[in-house]
C-alpha cells in the first residue's frame, strides 16, 4: 500500500483524484471484483431456479397382487397404489389398472385411461369388450379398437411377474394420438 | 459498442450528469479502507434479498409444509443447500458489518452535527435488521426455530400492561402456530424489506446532503479531497468481493442441519438463539424474580433510546476520539458488557456437550428396536451380545458399522444378530450413535 501514500495526484479543483494508469488499474480491479461476485451468485441462484426442470419422476414397480388369483382371459381391475412425490409433498396415488392373464400365463396390463380423450373405461363381461362411456369407443380383450373414435389400441403398462406376484409400473400417455406417447 | 450504446442513451437520458453525481462525490481527506463498511452492509443486504428471493421459490410458510420444504431445498434442489447457506451466513455477516460500520462512525465522531439524522436513521436500520434476524429464525419450523421464537415472544409478554396484548399480536393469537408462521414470513419477506429499502434511501439521501465526515482532524481546511470513484469504489469492491468469498466458503463448508420438526408438546427442548442474540440470552440468566422485567424490556429499551438519541446526548463538538474520553469510555463499557456476556455464554454452551441430532435419533432407534435386550451400555441391557459402552473407541470405522447393520454375518461370521430393515437414514443415525459411545475423556 506504500504507493498510496504518494499518489500521482493531479490537483484539479482541489481534488486529488488519481488519473492515468492508476485510474485504469482501479477501474479494472473493480470490474474483476464485480465479476467474481456476479458469477459466484449467478451460478448457484440460477442453478437452484432451473433445478426442478431436470427432476425426473422416478417410477417404481408396484406389487398389485398374486398372479394365481387372476382368471385367465378375463380382464380384472387391480389397485395400483404408489407414493408420489410432488415437490416436498408426498401423497399416495390410487390407480386401478386392467390386467389380463393370457392362456400361456403371461399378463398384459392396460392403462385405465381411454386412448381417445382420457375417460375411464370398463370391461363388459356380457359383450366381452372394453367399453368407454364417454364417446362410445370399444376395445377387445387385447386392447385393439373395435369401434368408436379411439385413435389407437389401449396403452400397455410395463408389467412383470416375480415370485408369483404381479409388478406393474404406472405411466401416463398422451390421449388422442395414433401412437402411444408417454407423458 | 458498449460505449456507443452508452453515448446514445446519454444523448436521450442525459446520463453523464447522473454518473457525475453518483461517482464524483468528494471525500474529504481522500478514500480509505476504513470507510468500506457501509458499502459492505449494503452489498450484504442485496445478497440477502437475492438469495431470499430464490429460497422463496421453494419455501412454504405453513406448519404443515415449512419444515419439509426447507428440507427439500436442502436435499433435492441443486445448490439449494448453498443458497440457504449464503442466506444464513449472509445474515450473520450483515450483523457484523453493521457493527463495524457503527463502530467506525462512533470512533470518528461522524454522528455529530450535521449528521445526527443519518445516525438516527442508521440505528433504526440496525433495529430493522435485528427484526429480520428474529423473524427469519422461525421460518424453518424446526425445534430450535420454534422454541427460540417462543422464548422471544414470551419476553415481550413481560412488558407491563401491554405485554400480553403485544405478544398476542406477534403470535397472531394465543398460540405459536400457523398464524405466527405466516405473519413472520410476511413480515420477513414483504414488510421489512420495504421498510429497510426506504430507510436505506433516507440514510443515503442524508449522506448526499451533508457529505461524508472524513477524518477527525480539526484543521479541515488543510484536507485535500478525492472523488468517490475510482479509488473508494475500488476499495469497496475489493472488500465486498472478499466478504462474498468468505460467506461462500462458510456456506460451502459448514452444513446447517435442521433439528427435528417443531413439536409444540416437547417442552424438554432447549433452544439456543443465534450468536448475535446470545449476550442477551446470557443476561436473562442473571436477573430473576421481580427484577426480571428490568432485563427483558427496561434495559433493552433504555439502550435503544440512548443509541437513538446519542448525537444529542454527546454534545461535545470534538471528533478526535482521544479528546472524547467520556464518550469513548461509555462506548468501550457497552462493548465490554456485550462481548463479556457473549463470551460467557459461548463458554457455557461449549462446556455442555451438545449432542448431534443424528446421535439422538440413533439412540431413539436403539431403544425402539430393543437392542438393549442383548447389548449392554454402561451397565444397562442384556449380556447376550457384545457390550457397546466404548464401541466408538474399539470400532471407530463408520463403514464397518453400516455394513454390519445391513448384514451382521457379512463382517462378523457366526454372529446371530438379526438383520433389521432400516432405511439409510436410520442406518446412519444408528451408526452415529454407536460412534458416539466412547470412554469419557
Ligand atoms: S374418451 Fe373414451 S371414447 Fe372418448
Amino acid at each position: 500500500m506504500s504507493h498510496q501514500e504518494q499518489p500521482d495526484h493531479r490537483p484539479e479543483g482541489g481534488f486529488s483524484t488519481p488519473v492515468g494508469s492508476r485510474r485504469t488499474f482501479f477501474h479494472w480491479v473493480t470490474v474483476a471484483a464485480a465479476a467474481v461476485v456476479g458469477a459466484g451468485l449467478a451460478v448457484p441462484l440460477l442453478g437452484s431456479l432451473i433445478s426442478p426442470a431436470f427432476m425426473r419422476r422416478q417410477r417404481a414397480w408396484v406389487d398389485v397382487g398374486p398372479v394365481d388369483e387372476l382368471p385367465a382371459g378375463r380382464p380384472t381391475q387391480l389397485d395400483h397404489v404408489t407414493t408420489v412425490r410432488d415437490g416436498w409433498l408426498e401423497a399416495t396415488s390410487h390407480k386401478a389398472v386392467w390386467a389380463v392373464k393370457q392362456p400361456q400365463g403371461e399378463v398384459t396390463v392396460f392403462s385405465p385411461i381411454c386412448t381417445h380423450l382420457g375417460c375411464g373405461y370398463r370391461w363388459d363381461d356380457a359383450e366381452k369388450k372394453f367399453l368407454c362411456p364417454c364417446h362410445g369407443s370399444s376395445f377387445d380383450v387385447n386392447g385393439q379398437v373395435l369401434g368408436g373414435p379411439a385413435p389407437r389400441p389401449l396403452d400397455r403398462l410395463p408389467a412383470k411377474v416375480e415370485g408369483g406376484r404381479l409388478l406393474v409400473m404406472y405411466q401416463d400417455f398422451k390421449s388422442g394420438l395414433p401412437q402411444s406417447v408417454e407423458l | 459498442m458498449p460505449s456507443r450504446l452508452y453515448d446514445w442513451l446519454d444523448s436521450r437520458l442525459n446520463l453523464k450528469s447522473v454518473q457525475r453525481t453518483l461517482l464524483d462525490e468528494p471525500i474529504p481527506g481522500g478514500a480509505s479502507w476504513i470507510y468500506v463498511f457501509g458499502s459492505v452492509t449494503l452489498f450484504l443486504f442485496v445478497l440477502q434479498a437475492a438469495t431470499g428471493m430464490f429460497l422463496a421459490l421453494y419455501y412454504a410458510p405453513t406448519p404443515d409444509h415449512a419444515y419439509d420444504s426447507v428440507r427439500f431445498i436442502e436435499t433435492e434442489i441443486t445448490f439449494g443447500w448453498f443458497v440457504r447457506g449464503l442466506h444464513h451466513w449472509g445474515a450473520s455477516s450483515m450483523v457484523v458489518a453493521i457493527g463495524l460500520h457503527m463502530l467506525q462512525t462512533f470512533l470518528y465522531g461522524a454522528y455529530k452535527k450535521p449528521r445526527e439524522v443519518m445516525w438516527m436513521v442508521g440505528v433504526v436500520l440496525f433495529l430493522v435488521v435485528m427484526t429480520f434476524a428474529f423473524t427469519g429464525y422461525l421460518l424453518p419450523w424446526d425445534q430450535t426455530a420454534y422454541w427460540a421464537t417462543q422464548i422471544g415472544i414470551n419476553m415481550v409478554g413481560t412488558v407491563p400492561l401491554i405485554g400480553d396484548f403485544l405478544s398476542r399480536v406477534l403470535r397472531g393469537g394465543e398460540m405459536l402456530g400457523a398464524l405466527t408462521l405466516s405473519r413472520f414470513f410476511a413480515i420477513h419477506v414483504l414488510f421489512l424489506p420495504a421498510i429497510l429499502i426506504g430507510g436505506i434511501a433516507l440514510h443515503l439521501f442524508v449522506l448526499r446532503r451533508v457529505g461524508p465526515a472524513g477524518p477527525w482532524t480539526d484543521d479541515r481546511a488543510s484536507l485535500g479531497s478525492e472523488t468517490f470513484a475510482p479509488r473508494q469504489v475500488y476499495m469497496d469492491a475489493v472488500v465486498i468481493a472478499a466478504v462474498f468469498l468468505l460467506v461462500a466458503t462458510l456456506a460451502f463448508s459448514i452444513p446447517l442441519p435442521l433439528t427435528d420438526k417443531a413439536n409444540p408438546s416437547d417442552t424438554s427442548f432447549v433452544p439456543v438463539p443465534e450468536w448475535y442474540f446470545l449476550f442477551y440470552y446470557e443476561l436473562l440468566k442473571y436477573v430473576h424474580g421481580p427484577l426480571e422485567p428490568l432485563a427483558t424490556w427496561v434495559l433493552p429499551l433504555c439502550v435503544i433510546l440512548i443509541m437513538l438519541w446519542w448525537p444529542f446526548i454527546d454534545r461535545n463538538p470534538v471528533r478526535n476520539p482521544i479528546r472524547r474520553p467520556v464518550a469513548l469510555g461509555s462506548g468501550l463499557f457497552f462493548l465490554f458488557v456485550v462481548f463479556g456476556l457473549l463470551g460467557i455464554s459461548l463458554k457455557n454452551l461449549y462446556a455442555v456437550p451438545r449432542t448431534d441430532p443424528a446421535v439422538a435419533q440413533g439412540r431413539a432407534i436403539y431403544a425402539q428396536l430393543g437392542c438393549a435386550g442383548c447389548h449392554r451400555i454402561h451397565g444397562e441391557g442384556g449380556a447376550v451380545g457384545p457390550d457397546l459402552s466404548t464401541i466408538g473407541d474399539t470400532r471407530p470405522d463408520r463403514a464397518w458399522h453400516l455394513k454390519h447393520f445391513r448384514d451382521p454375518q457379512s463382517v462378523s461370521p457366526g454372529s446371530f444378530m438379526p438383520k433389521f430393515p432400516l432405511t439409510d437414514q436410520q442406518l446412519n443415525d444408528l451408526t452415529s450413535y454407536m460412534l458416539s459411545l466412547k470412554r469419557a475423556t
